[in-house]
């Protein structure tokens, strides 16, 4: 029942990289690391479901994905009824950052969630479409559309698109 | 000459084009300034999403995270646990739980376990905030009273309980979802019933550093907001609606 020491150990070093998305995905520091608590909380209790030649991060990523989408709907489903959340963004480094890079992360917490994905998949951490299409169990097509969007959004809310 | 679409311009920058292909833009691209523009524009874009977040890869990793992934600590003593510390739940809230959480590793049985000590605990405490009958939980006393007349939309700040949000089950039956203030704070959902508000879930929740209660709705415990999963049709009640169920008895 307890899921092996060598899951865990394999699961340390991925760790900042999924910091690093739950951060893109989430936007504030405090419930990007409470994403990354539940993640490795779920990721530990189904540690069983996890297929040796499935690539750790991605099944990780998938499960962070899901974990964040879930939160959104709960909180979509109080919201009228409970004090909002601090508005605020955190950037990476938490503090003094310039203006654009700020207006940039603004940005990115302002796309719909499916947006927000594919950006924080491909464009911050690297993946290719077909990782992200298959993570994400949709077409690559739908992938890419997503993608140029979420582009254009972001280029715009940056001004500099002339 | 082929306009190039904007999808093919974002493969050609994100690496996902073949050679013939790439080798096809690269030579647009020397005649076309627009095109350079905007394949610029595109990987200033890819950098600055990367210089945003890559930082947090050097970030050391919070303690309360790593110490998830070490081996499990030996099968806690729930009677060594101090009730006041607990943190039975934790949602994503914003950075008000940030107390020792390792006592969950354990798992989910040591949580129920506790959270059946703080129940009796509660319970013990003379408050007299839940029946039993036949066998189930029912409001009882200042629970019982605030259940039937407080107003999320009018809460009274002094009261030791507040409502959080009022819907109607998928039984037709009325539930609403409650915070005790008191030690140890609980959060519950109340189901409107012929014999009272029964409380089909119930659980122990942490209390943010001002000893005040958090009611965020991430801040829900998990069993509380499964319950809620479980029973709401449509949309919860809005201040109108609440007054409205109240001045109807609930029915």
């Amino acid at each position: 029942m307890d899921p092996s020491q060598s899951v865990r150990e394999a699961m340390l070093p991925l760790l900042p990289r999924l910091r690093r998305l739950a951060r893109a995905l989430a936007g504030q520091l405090a419930d990007a690391d409470d994403l990354v608590q539940t993640v490795l909380e779920r990721a530990l209790t189904r540690a069983d479901q996890w297929r040796p030649d499935a690539p750790l991060d991605k099944w990780m990523f998938a499960i962070a994905r899901n974990a964040w989408r879930d939160e959104l709907r709960a909180r979509s489903r109080s919201q009228n009824l409970f004090a909002p959340e601090e508005a605020g963004i955190t950037t990476a480094d938490g503090s003094s950052a310039p203006v654009q890079k700020l207006e940039l992360a603004a940005a990115l917490a302002a796309l719909p969630p499916d947006h927000r994905e594919v950006v924080a998949l491909v464009l911050i951490e690297g993946m290719s479409y077909a990782e992200t299409s298959e993570l994400l169990d949709v077409p690559v097509g739908t992938v890419t559309s997503r993608l140029a969007r979420a582009r254009a959004t972001l280029q715009a809310h940056l001004g500099n698109d002339s | 000459m082929n306009p190039i679409s904007e999808e093919t311009l974002q493969a050609y920058v994100d690496g996902e084009l073949g050679a013939d292909e790439v080798a096809q833009i690269d030579t647009a691209l020397v005649h076309d300034e627009l095109l350079a523009h905007r394949v610029q524009q595109a990987r200033a874009m890819r950098a600055q999403l990367k210089s945003l977040f890559d930082p947090v890869l050097d970030e050391p990793v919070p303690e309360q995270i790593s110490a998830l992934l070490r081996p499990a600590p030996p099968a806690v003593s729930v009677s060594t646990i101090p009730l006041a510390t607990q943190t039975a739940h934790r949602g994503f809230g914003a950075g008000r739980r940030r107390s020792s959480r390792r006592w969950l590793l354990p798992g989910a049985a040591v949580a129920a376990s506790l959270a059946v000590l703080a129940l009796a605990f509660w319970w013990h405490a003379g408050n007299s905030l839940v029946r039993m009958q036949d066998g189930r939980q029912f409001a009882a006393g200042a629970l019982s009273r605030t259940l039937d007349q407080g107003l999320a939309s009018a809460p009274d700040s002094s009261a030791a309980i507040s409502i959080g949000l009022t819907f109607r089950g998928t039984d037709g039956h009325i539930c609403r979802t409650f915070v005790s203030h008191d030690s140890p704070a609980m959060v519950g959902l109340a189901c409107h019933e012929a014999a009272g508000w029964s409380l089909p879930a119930l659980s122990t929740s942490s209390a943010s550093e001002g000893g005040e209660m958090r009611q965020a709705a991430s801040d829900l415990p998990p069993a509380v907001q499964a319950a809620i999963a479980a029973r709401i049709r449509g949309d919860a009640f809005d201040a109108q609606q609440e007054r409205a169920a109240r001045d109807g008895g609930w029915r």
